[in-house]
């Protein structure tokens, strides 16, 4: 996993959770605070990159560069505030990618008129994970550890490159289990950037370079078949062959 | 005299028949969760109904002489046989004659049947005096027909109907509880009504042609008081007119008392009232939520699950929030669910509950957990923790999951950095919103399937893409498809709603 730069806003009882868990990620962090006791206690913490600015202040958010993180994150106690930063950013930086929380459906529709990418609804999480819970609690439990990668599988995400073998090649045509990995769903770049479909939606599809496929697998399969879609042919054919 | 007593109770103690009988008779008519009783309240429910219809033919009509035979004896029977039966079971006259057998031997005293004879007699006087028992006698005298005001005993039978209603059981509950306020209104009624009446008539007796005895005295009286006023008796005298003016400014005064007493009698005792009818309902399902704490979470959660239908209850103490889970229509019990009484209004011996407990206070929640968990081992308790520390605290009361939200919430954004693309979709399969789930196929339900390998289900034909097999804790990532399917596997499967009932009816059809 590429380590990644993230920005922080908010280390109030929200961020001090989630800040410790994306650390323990691995991933770089940047607190942002406006209150003086949430800023020490980051700094406490160890998070030394820490800044304390007014936050309502454009310049103060230009001198940040927001733009030169690969994740903006607002995660501050106060829902005013997440909606306020949101807007503020996202009119000063048009493209950037914010992620949200909110803790009602109400602030919700409001971060996302004001320009966050991803709104998670704090409490509708939580109450999804007591339906599936209830429902389906293996499931629950395995898909939580696919996700944090504990069991060693995991899903990964990787794009078909120019001359693969995977080239106009329809799904049923490919043997991925050969590779010890399964094939999950795609994104197909022709027909919408954003739209994923699982592999069991239906659809004959036929494999382009450009498009991402989402795979799953032990990390160490998953890493070494991204490295085999360069190639031009399907080493497991020619074994077969 | 004693001897015999003892003799005969002696056998009906010993006879398993007798006790079974009886016990079986008490249980229909007494248990309200009788598979039978339904039955029997019904016909009773019927002969009540043809009776008063045959009591409203037959003052216009003549009626048939079976009808006045089936009358006049056949349900006269049937209600003389209730009546006693309930009599009968109400207790066990010779299990208290062998008790106090028993006791006089022990104290070496001579022993007298008079003394448990008198108790039992007392108890079934008691039970006789009762408003049911009374209106249950009364409901037996057949119409006698040359005599017509007896016919008004059929309208017993209609009271009778009581019995089989629950609302005006409450009804009466619900006055019970205001006995004080409405004795001295009635008390205040008759006394008024009584010296009005004696007043009219020492006034008005010799002058008043209407006014000829003293009960026509005290019914001018009470029909002036409660307002109705006939107008058939009118005082002529001023006197008698200052009586009435007098009378009926108190007649309004007091309705108006009445009325507002039963009111706030209702208003305090409505939500009370419906509340002990949700929990009866819940009650008899036999798997259900209790969810403890109306917020943010609990919001959240009923929003989500409408679909699903699962019974639920919630308890909240806050009577504010009592009222906004109301107005949106959702069972819910204005009770402090860490109390052990109120957990067990709850079936909590034979369904199976889970127990989720939502309040924003962990003090709160590990509370509640204890006490469920120190009622029963058996109900499963799934608890909101705030704090990391917590969780620690929360496994040692027993509950069964912890949930941090912090920890969910961080588990998605990790996702969302992490996986851009699959953070759309694993929202979906997370929250179910999608069309694509994960499910589970639990292997125990398809006997068909235990024994054969992978490659004997085609998964590709259900649409189903194959996941893994959760074997003994353990998960096994997309095995080989010689892989022999287990008793108790798990398999994992990612699909659409339909593709999985495709394939459950597929499979449990060859079972």
């Amino acid at each position: 996993m590429s380590v990644k730069n993230i920005l922080v806003f908010g280390y109030g009882a929200h961020g001090r959770h989630i800040a410790k868990g994306l650390l323990d990620d691995g991933y770089l962090l940047k607190i942002v605070e406006e209150k003086e006791e949430n800023y020490q206690r980051a700094i406490e913490d160890g998070f030394t990159e820490s800044v304390r600015i007014d936050m309502s202040s454009d310049e103060a958010l230009l001198e940040l560069d927001p733009q030169s993180y690969d994740q903006v994150v607002c995660i501050m106690d106060d829902e005013h505030y997440n909606v306020f930063i949101t807007l503020s950013l996202s009119s000063l930086f048009p493209e950037l990618s914010i992620v949200a929380i909110s803790d009602s459906i109400h602030t919700s529709s409001k971060l996302k008129l004001a320009g966050a990418s991803k709104v998670i609804d704090l409490y509708e999480v939580s109450a999804n994970r007591i339906h599936n819970i209830l429902n389906r609690p293996v499931a629950t439990q395995l898909l939580k550890d696919f996700v944090m990668s504990k069991t060693g599988i995991s899903f990964m995400e990787m794009e078909v490159p120019k001359g693969s073998f995977l080239h106009g090649k329809k799904i049923d045509e490919v043997d991925f289990s050969c590779y010890d990995v399964l094939l999950v769903g795609l994104v197909d770049k022709s027909v919408n950037v954003h739209s994923f479909e699982f592999v069991t939606a239906g659809h004959e599809h036929t494999l382009e370079s450009g498009d991402i496929i989402v795979c799953m697998g032990e990390v160490e399969k998953l890493r070494n078949f991204k490295k085999l879609l360069h190639r031009k042919i399907d080493l497991c054919r020619e074994v077969k062959t | 005299m004693n001897e015999t007593l003892l003799t005969i109770a002696r056998k009906l103690h010993n006879s398993s028949r007798y006790r079974k009988a009886k016990l079986a008779i008490r249980d229909l008519l007494t248990n309200p969760q009788n598979d039978y009783k339904k039955y029997f309240d019904l016909t009773i429910v019927f002969l009540i109904v043809t009776s008063v219809m045959i009591l409203i033919y037959e003052v216009k009509h003549p009626v048939p002489l079976w009808i006045e035979y089936y009358d006049l004896y056949f349900v006269s029977l049937v209600f003389a046989a209730e009546y006693l039966l309930r009599l009968w079971v109400l207790n066990d006259v010779s299990e208290m004659i062998l008790d106090e057998y028993r006791d006089s031997r022990f104290l070496d005293k001579p022993f007298r049947a008079k003394k448990p004879l008198k108790k039992a007699f007392k108890q079934k006087l008691r039970y006789m005096i009762t408003p049911s028992a009374i209106i249950d006698l009364l409901a037996i005298f057949p119409a006698y027909r040359p005599v017509r005001v007896l016919r008004i005993f059929v309208l017993f039978r209609v009271l009778k109907l009581l019995r089989y209603t629950k609302s005006i059981n409450q009804f009466i509950e619900v006055l019970k509880n205001k006995q004080f306020e409405l004795y001295t209104l009635l008390f205040l009624l008759a006394f008024m009504v009584m010296t009005a009446g004696i007043a009219i008539y020492v006034l008005e007796e010799r002058i008043n042609p209407n006014i000829e005895s003293l009960f026509d005295a005290i019914y001018w009286a009470l029909i002036t008081i409660s307002t109705v006023g006939f107008g058939d008796i009118a005082p002529v005298t001023d006197e008698g007119r200052t009586i009435s003016i007098i009378i009926i400014v108190f007649g309004i005064a007091m309705i108006s008392f009445a009325t507002s007493v039963i009111v706030s009698a209702f208003s305090e005792k409505l939500n009370e009232v419906k509340e002990s009818r949700i929990i009866e309902k819940i009650n008899k399902s036999e798997s259900f939520l209790i969810i403890c704490g109306y917020g943010q979470m609990t919001k959240m959660f009923l929003r989500q699950g409408h679909s699903k239908k699962k019974d639920y209850i919630i308890l909240e103490k806050d009577s504010e929030r009592v009222e906004a889970a109301r107005r949106m229509g959702y069972d819910v019990v204005h009770d402090d669910a860490s109390r052990t009484e109120v957990l067990q209004r709850f079936n909590t011996k034979y369904a199976k509950i889970t127990l989720l407990c939502l309040t924003n206070s962990d003090v709160e929640n590990i509370y509640i957990t204890l006490t469920a968990k120190s009622i029963s081992k058996k109900i499963e308790v799934i608890v909101r923790a705030n704090a990391q520390n917590m969780v620690k605290k929360f496994e040692y009361a027993g509950a069964d999951h912890i949930l941090l939200p912090h920890d969910v919430v961080n588990n998605m954004i990790h996702i969302a950095i992490t996986q851009p693309t699959m953070y759309k979709a694993l929202h979906a399969v997370l929250t179910g919103k999608d069309a694509a789930q994960i499910y589970e196929i639990h292997m125990h339900r398809y006997s068909d399937l235990a024994g054969k390998t992978l490659s004997d289900i085609d998964f590709k034909a259900f649409k189903l893409l194959f996941l893994g097999i959760h074997r003994n804790g353990e998960f096994l990532f997309n095995p080989a498809s010689d892989t022999t399917i287990e008793h108790n596997d798990v398999l994992l499967v990612i699909g659409r709603g339909i593709s999985l009932e495709h394939f459950e009816e597929i499979h449990r059809g060859v079972a």
